[in-house]
């Protein structure tokens, strides 16, 4: 077992526990803790040796970030 | 790699996520998220995926920016 | 061990000193030439690990992006540009 592939579990785990309960609860603060769980599934995935899927993740994870931005200000405008 | 630098950069990793959950403000959070991406990058050079950490490198700051879109001036906590 | 897994040690010792650093540092503006010290460390172990022509590419590449992102953040902190 690799040493990224435990890396990556754990912090999956850390991520995924800080965005289901973000302290301030606000929506930003958990767009950025919803990150953590992202690098840590690049990290259990670059432990399988797949440059095109890394490639990929890491493109569509920019572009959800993006898209979750844009929400998230036209909710704030709304309101 | 072998076992002394996967221990210093997964510590490093490990260390930036719980900073991260941790800290309450924004900037500190998107501080301590940088230096969560510092420690994934030797493990992508280690397997020899080149490309990819370029991409890897140029695509994270601007995820950071997209946030830094939403947060603005204001949202600072004297 | 030989002399770049000795260079690659001091990189590691730094980068985790710095983190440390970045962590217990109150001052948010204060935090950010820490994290510089972080990305220059990194940089010089990613070119460290794979001695590779490329590597030296990916690893401007990330210096580039580092310095970048501690910019807008700072940037964005200092009240960004007025544009009123």
């Amino acid at each position: 077992m690799s040493p990224e592939f435990v890396i990556g579990l754990v912090i999956i785990l850390i991520g995924t526990v800080a965005s289901a309960f973000p302290r301030p609860k606000k929506y930003l603060v958990q767009l950025i803790n919803l990150e953590i769980p992202a690098w840590g599934l690049l990290l259990v995935m670059l432990s399988y040796d797949e440059a095109l899927a890394l490639l990929t993740f890491g493109g569509v994870t920019a572009l959800s970030t993006f898209i979750y931005v844009r929400v998230i200000q036209k909710k704030e405008a709304a309101a | 790699m072998n076992e002394i630098f996967a221990v210093i950069y997964g510590g490093l990793i490990v260390l930036g996520a719980l900073a991260t959950m941790v800290s309450r403000d924004p900037f500190n959070k998107l501080i301590s998220l940088g230096l969560l991406v510092a420690g994934v990058m030797p493990f992508l050079s280690d397997r020899g995926l080149l490309d990819v950490l370029a991409a890897t490198a140029l695509i994270a700051p601007l995820s950071t920016i997209f946030v830094l879109m939403a947060l603005g001036r204001d949202a600072r906590e004297p | 061990m030989n002399g770049q897994e000795a260079a690659l040690l001091v990189c590691g010792v730094i980068a985790i000193y710095a983190a440390i650093r970045v962590i217990l540092e109150k001052n948010t503006m204060r935090k950010l030439p820490f994290l510089n010290v972080v990305s220059f460390a990194i940089s010089g172990s990613i070119v460290l690990i794979t001695p590779h022509p490329l590597a030296i590419l990916a690893a401007a590449a990330y210096f580039v992006g580092s310095t970048f992102e501690s910019n807008a953040i700072a940037s964005t902190w200092a009240g960004g540009p007025k544009n009123e």
